[in-house]
C-alpha cells in the first residue's frame, strides 16, 4: 500500500508543479531560446525520415520549423508516437504537439489546443482490391489494423463493431495488412491516398469507402490551461492561413487541401496584412 | 457486478486515480480477457520452450557434428538478437513469405498469437539448451562409465542417467529463464496480440490513465513471476538428491 501512496503522492506533486507553471511555457521557450515540438514520423506526407540525409521531413516538420521561426527561437524536434504523445506533452518533455492529433472531446478535456485549425482529416481504409468492402459498415466483426492511440479506434469499435488490431504505428499496421493479419488498415486519409497515388507497392490495394471516418480539425496541442502559449500559437496559425503559406506547404507535400483550409485562407487573408 | 466495485472506484478517484474503466463492462471484459491471453501465452510458451530446450540440448551433446553444428548456429542466432527484432522479423517477414508460398493469407494458420509462442519458445529454448548442456556435461565420467558397463545404450544413458541429473543441475537457470519468459510475453503487444499489456495500452490511449494501469500491470506480472519462482523452488526441493549438487 505504501508504494501506491507514494506513486499517488508523486503524481499529485507532478500535477501541482504543472499547474504552478501553467502559463510559464511561453516564457520558458523564450528564456531557453528553443521550443521543443513533438512530431509523429509515422509516414509521408505528414512525417517520415529522408532516405538520403536521415533528416526528418514532411508536413509536421515544416510546420514545426515555421513555429520556431515565428517565435524567433531554435527548434528542438522530438519524435513521438501516437501512443506516447500525450504523456510527452503532460510530463513537459515537449512544449507542443504537431502530431497528427485531431480535435476530440476526450482530448480537449485533458489538454488545451490552439483554436484555429491547420488541417482537417478523417480516416480512410486501405483494403486489398476485390475484398468486397464498400462501406464502413462492411467492417463489422472483421479484423481491422490501425495505429496504437489512433482516434479512429472509438468509432470503429463502437459504431461499426470492428475487431481492432492496434500496432505501434502506421507502417507496422500497413505491413500487418499486407501480411493478412487484418482485412483493412485505417489511417489519416491523406496518408492513405498519397501511398495509393505514389507507391507502386500498393497497386493491389484501394481505398474504396467514399466517406472519411470522423473528419475532424487538426490542431496544435499544448498543456492544459496555457493561455499565453495558445494565443501566441493562434496568431502564428492565422498568419499561415492569411499569407497562403499553409496551402503552399500542403501542396508542396502533396497533401489534398481540404475545403475548410481554403475558407480559412479567405477569412484571414485580409487580417494578415 | 456487485456494489463494492463502484465504491472502490470512487474511493480511488478521491486519491486521484481514474479506474473508471473497471465500471465499463466492455472495457472490463477486454482487460480481464487480456489477463487470460497472458496466462495462455505463458502456459504454452513455457511448455514449448522447455521441449525445445531439451531437444536442442540432446542434439548439442550428441557427438554427431552434423546435428551439433546446425543447432549451435540456431542457438547463437536466437540468443544474440533481440526478441522484439525476432518477433517483427517472424510476423512481418517470415509470415508474409509463408502467405506467398501458401497462396494467400487465408490459407495461413499461423496467427500473431502463434508467432509469439514460436519466437519465445525458440529464444528461451536456446537459453534452456545451454543450461541443460552444462548439466549434461557435469555428469561425472565415472557415472557414465558405470552405466555403459551395465550395458546402457546411448539413449538409455541419456534418458535414465544424464537428463535426470542435468535437470537437477540446471533447474535454477531454467527457472530464471522462465521468469524472463513470463515478462517477455508483454512484447506480444507490439504485434497486436491481446495480452494484458496490449489491452491496458488500448484503454490508456482512450482515457489517459497510464499510471493506474501501470500499477495493475506491475501487479499482474509480479504475481505471475512470483508464482513461477515459487513453483521452481518447490520443484528444486522435491528433486533434491542428497550428495549431488545442492
Amino acid at each position: 500500500m505504501a508504494t501506491v501512496n507514494e506513486a499517488v503522492a508523486g503524481a499529485v506533486l507532478a500535477l501541482a508543479m504543472v499547474a504552478a507553471h501553467a502559463d510559464a511555457t511561453l516564457d520558458k521557450i523564450r528564456s531557453r531560446g528553443s521550443v521543443s515540438v513533438g512530431v509523429v514520423l509515422g509516414g509521408a506526407p505528414y512525417g517520415d525520415v529522408d532516405g538520403h540525409s536521415g533528416q526528418p521531413q514532411g508536413f509536421n516538420v515544416d510546420l514545426a520549423r515555421s513555429v520556431a521561426q515565428h517565435l524567433g527561437v531554435k527548434l528542438d524536434l522530438v519524435v513521438v508516437t501516437p501512443a506516447n504523445r500525450v504523456q510527452f506533452l503532460q510530463t513537459g518533455k515537449v512544449d507542443l504537439l504537431l502530431a497528427n492529433m485531431q480535435w476530440t472531446q476526450d482530448r480537449a478535456e485533458i489538454l488545451s489546443f490552439v483554436p484555429t485549425q491547420y488541417d482537417e482529416s478523417g480516416g480512410a481504409a486501405m483494403v486489398r482490391k476485390g475484398s468486397g468492402i464498400k462501406r464502413w459498415e462492411d467492417l463489422r466483426g472483421k479484423p481491422v489494423c490501425l495505429s496504437q492511440g489512433s482516434n479512429f479506434a472509438k468509432p470503429l469499435l463502437e459504431k461499426y463493431g470492428a475487431q481492432l488490431k492496434a500496432l505501434p504505428s502506421m507502417p507496422e499496421a500497413l505491413l500487418a495488412l499486407k501480411g493478412g493479419a487484418c482485412v483493412a488498415s485505417v489511417h489519416i486519409s491523406s496518408g492513405i491516398h498519397r501511398l495509393l497515388e505514389t507507391e507502386a507497392d500498393w497497386k493491389d490495394y484501394e481505398s474504396p469507402i467514399a466517406s472519411d471516418l470522423i473528419p475532424s480539425p487538426g490542431v496544435i496541442w499544448v498543456r492544459r490551461g496555457e493561455k499565453d502559449t495558445v494565443s501566441a500559437l493562434d496568431r502564428i496559425v492565422k498568419q499561415w492561413h492569411g499569407s497562403g503559406w499553409l496551402i503552399q506547404t500542403a501542396r508542396k507535400e502533396h497533401l489534398t487541401v481540404p475545403p475548410v483550409i481554403y475558407a480559412l485562407h479567405d477569412k484571414f487573408a485580409t487580417t494578415a496584412r | 457486478m456487485t456494489d463494492w466495485l463502484p465504491s472502490l472506484v470512487s474511493g480511488a478517484k478521491h486519491l486521484g486515480l481514474n479506474y473508471g474503466f473497471v465500471l465499463n463492462p466492455f472495457e472490463r471484459t477486454a482487460w480481464l480477457s487480456g489477463i487470460g491471453v497472458t496466462l495462455e501465452l505463458v502456459a504454452l510458451a513455457l511448455a514449448a520452450s522447455l521441449l525445445a530446450g531439451v531437444g536442442m540440448a540432446v542434439l548439442l551433446t550428441s557427438n554427431r557434428p552434423w546435428l551439433q553444428h546446425p543447432v549451435r548456429v540456431l542457438i547463437e542466432l536466437t540468443r544474440n538478437t533481440p526478441v522484439l527484432v525476432q518477433l517483427y522479423c517472424a510476423f512481418f517477414v517470415v509470415n508474409m513469405l509463408l502467405n506467398r508460398v501458401l497462396d494467400g493469407a487465408q490459407h495461413n494458420p499461423l496467427t500473431a498469437f502463434a508467432w509469439v509462442i514460436i519466437v519465445l519458445s525458440i529464444h528461451y529454448g536456446a537459453f534452456h539448451a545451454e543450461a541443460l548442456r552444462a548439466g549434461i556435461e557435469s555428469v561425472p565420467a565415472g557415472m557414465r562409465e558405470s552405466a555403459a558397463s551395465l550395458g546402457f545404450s546411448r539413449r538409455q544413458l541419456l534418458w535414465h542417467v544424464e537428463l535426470p541429473l542435468a535437470i537437477r543441475f540446471a533447474l535454477p537457470s531454467l527457472i530464471n529463464n522462465l521468469i524472463n519468459l513470463v515478462k517477455t510475453t508483454a512484447l506480444g503487444s507490439a504485434i497486436a496480440v491481446g495480452e494484458v499489456t496490449y489491452t491496458s495500452l488500448m484503454i490508456w490511449t482512450q482515457h489517459d490513465n497510464v499510471l493506474e494501469l501501470m500499477l495493475f500491470i506491475f501487479l499482474v506480472y509480479g504475481l505471475l513471476t512470483l508464482l513461477v519462482a515459487r513453483l521452481g523452488r518447490r520443484l528444486e526441493h522435491r528433486l533434491r538428491m542428497p550428495g549431488y549438487g545442492h
